[in-house]
């Protein structure tokens, strides 16, 4: 071999080496989907929980080969929960990285924000964790879809639970205290409006609004003890339950009325945060459990969770989870990211198998509001060491069938009188 | 609403405007004596808090120790922010825009590490043995823990009072407030002194961080939940004045305890109302002396 055969060869083998990821690359067909969630602060956990239940359905989907032929991706970037920087992302995400479908978001003033680049832009939004009701209602536009419950679902379970707890502990006087923000006001508007739907009576003694992320409130809590309610019904989520609690407890606050969070007040985080500390008694509920219901697939998908983050999951985290196999189900169907009405008509009525499903039941996304349907469980605080760092779970429960929760067709926050 | 309702009401305020204080005296130290607005206090608040629950978790100290060594751990951080990075920006032309930029990437940095420490799980430490509980005092309840909090403000106040008027160190602390140049030239190091102020003031920070944990959520972002309604105190209390600090977060403290009793559905804005109303009729604070304006 002369030296010009020898340089030839060395040529082929570095263009080889250069180009053929190239071609791999170029081969490979990608499904983008651009997360916002918040990463820091308090609702941090919530962003985290999410990404990693997120990217655990990307690699579960892609292990098995992808879709159709595809890759599924997750960009994310910390939406700092703040709405105009969430809507710069989005439109980054949009018109730079081409992404398609927008993904996420914690806070219900992110996703009514969001919800408006997607309509604009034609770009479907996945709403995996935000819970303001608008959003399927009055705000509602076709390219947004969301994969958990919303405040008026499980303000619906919540009332009628309290319907069904004056047969067996009578009660009359009713509190609340909740974030002074959309989701406070709407969780309120809702329990009432489904109160008086369900044809309960009921006296309200105290109305609170304390700021989101308020480091204090003994003086809430003391001026609701005047109030003597047989019922509080808390509004708050995340570190403001936790902290609620907390600074409740030395007055015997438990003790002296019940006390009621059916939308997000029995998320795991807090029986992780409080432990032995968490007073037992409490009716509680969330958007995913991780000890119900007791089928195979919850148990294997907690169970995932765990081994992949060394946590236990809060309910956030399932709505990523379903988000996902929602784009890969629509994905599947369409047979392309790409055809974007084609995947809106997928979507609409699309049945997606849930770890949150209870034995008979399978979770489907309603094709005139685009929210996804599903049933409530209501729990009570009890002793339970499954899950540590908690001490308690909720157990002794009560189930809401999905279709028993859903809004009145119209439903409008503003028909709702105001209190 | 009755007598033992506003005594409860009352205690309520007092247990919120003592840990308003011990955060906000530290912010005021800092601008008065080293004429710096930190940004970043509530960050070492948030620190403090961290190393309690580090202390107790991990080396199993008893709460105490745990609270003094989350002031310790907080001061040491200070003085070394204040060492390596703030003494470099004193005396610019820009200083103002420096002081904030710098310490709000404290801020951020400082979230960043704890997150990546200790995680974004609500962390929780318990009341110490003997606190956990309350007392009937008139027909009302009254926990013990925010008693001993109280107490503990009180203490602080006392202690802060006899340091900055009766020792040497306080009143170079104070000189240093007023002029600073002049007691440069007579000898004192000035430098030292801002850093021990320093210091103290994040000690103060890292003290209230560690008593409020047993009643909060420690969590990373605490530091800004704590820091907007500490600046409403500094700015009724006057800013840099030690005293206008307890005053200004008694009155704070108590404000927002009654109006969330009194006008519920106002509660969350009548801190801001108050310190608008501060602005507008006395811009140095309630406690500050008017200032002279010349034209």
């Amino acid at each position: 071999m002369n030296k010009n055969s020898w340089m030839l060869l060395l040529l082929v083998v570095v263009l080889a080496l250069v180009v053929a990821p190239v071609c791999t690359m170029a081969q490979e067909k990608i499904i983008k989907t651009g997360s916002m969630y918040p990463m820091t602060g308090r609702p941090g956990l919530y962003g985290l929980d999410s990404v990693d239940a997120a990217e655990m359905a990307i690699a579960e989907i892609n292990e098995k080969g992808g879709v159709k032929g595809y890759k599924l991706e997750l960009i994310n970037s910390d939406s700092k929960a703040k709405p105009d920087y969430a809507v710069r992302l989005a439109k980054r995400y949009i018109d730079e990285d081409k992404v398609h479908f927008l993904f996420g978001v914690v806070s219900s003033a992110v996703g009514l924000a969001v919800t408006e680049v997607s309509k604009q832009n034609k770009k479907i939004f996945i709403g995996t964790d935000h819970a303001s009701t608008q959003l399927t209602t009055e705000k509602f536009q076709p390219y947004y879809f969301r994969v958990s419950n919303n405040t008026f679902q499980s303000m619906a379970a919540g009332a009628l639970y309290l319907k069904e707890l004056k047969q067996t502990k009578p009660w009359e006087t009713i509190a609340y205290v909740g974030p002074d923000y959309a989701y406070g006001h709407d969780q309120w508007n809702e329990l009432r409006f489904n109160l008086d739907r369900f044809g309960v009576s009921y006296k309200i003694v105290g109305v609170y609004w304390p700021k989101l992320f308020a480091p204090d409130y003994t003086p809430f809590i003391t001026s609701i003890l005047k109030d003597k309610p047989d019922v509080l019904v808390s509004g708050l989520w995340g570190g403001d339950t936790v902290a609620f609690i907390k600074q409740a407890q030395p007055y015997g606050f438990f003790d002296k009325m019940l006390f009621f969070s059916p939308d997000a007040g029995g998320n795991y985080e807090l029986m992780s945060a409080t432990g032995a500390e968490l007073p037992l008694g409490l009716v509680l509920s969330a958007r995913h459990h991780n000890n119900w219901p007791e089928t195979e697939a919850n148990k294997e998908y907690v169970a995932k969770f765990f081994k992949r983050t060394g946590r236990y999951p809060t309910y956030a985290a399932e709505g990523a989870y379903a988000g996902i196999y929602a784009i890969a189900q629509a994905v599947d169907k369409v047979g392309s990211p790409d055809d974007t009405e084609a995947l809106v008509k997928a979507l609409e009525g699309m049945k997606i198998p849930l770890p949150e499903d209870p034995e008979g039941f399978t979770s489907y996304i309603d094709p005139e509001t685009h929210q996804i349907v599903q049933g409530q469980a209501i729990g009570v605080t009890v002793p339970d060491d499954r899950f540590p760092p908690a001490k308690r779970m909720l157990g002794n429960w009560k189930v809401y069938k999905a279709e028993d929760l859903l809004p009145p067709k119209g439903f409008k926050q503003d028909m709702i009188k105001k209190q | 609403m009755d007598l033992s309702f506003i005594l409860v009401q009352l205690i309520s305020g007092l247990t919120m405007a003592t840990l308003l204080f011990m955060v906000a005296s530290g912010l005021t130290l800092i601008f008065g004596v080293g004429n710096v607005f930190n940004f970043a206090h509530g960050s070492f608040y948030m620190l403090g808090a961290y190393f309690a629950y580090l202390a107790v978790s991990s080396w199993h100290t008893n709460f105490w120790m745990a609270i003094l060594f989350a002031a310790l751990g907080a001061g040491v951080f200070g003085m070394s922010a204040e060492f390596l990075f703030l003494r470099r920006i004193y005396g610019r032309a820009e200083e103002g825009g420096f002081q904030i930029l710098l310490t709000y990437s404290f801020i951020l940095i400082i979230d960043d590490v704890v997150k990546l420490i200790w995680g974004t799980e609500y962390k929780t430490l318990l009341r110490p043995e003997g606190l956990r509980g309350s007392i009937e005092f008139v027909g009302v309840t009254l926990p013990t823990y925010n008693l001993a909090i109280i107490a503990i403000g009180l203490l602080i106040v006392v202690f802060c009072w006899l340091v900055l008027s009766r020792t040497r160190p306080g009143r170079i602390a104070r000189a240093s407030a007023l002029d600073r140049e002049m007691l440069g030239a007579m000898g004192v190091n000035v430098p030292l002194t801002m850093t021990v102020v320093f210091g103290i003031a994040t000690a103060l920070g890292g003290f209230a961080g560690g008593l409020a944990a047993p009643l909060r959520s420690v969590t990373p972002g605490a530091g800004i939940e704590v820091i907007i309604d500490s600046l409403i105190v500094v700015v009724i209390g006057g800013m840099g004045n030690f005293w206008g600090a307890w005053l200004g977060a008694l009155i704070l403290g108590e404000v927002i305890a009654f109006s969330v009793v009194i006008v519920p559905e106002w509660a969350s804005v009548v801190s801001y109302v108050v310190m608008v109303l501060t602005l507008i009729f006395k811009p140095e604070g309630l406690f500050s002396p008017r200032k002279v304006r010349t034209v």
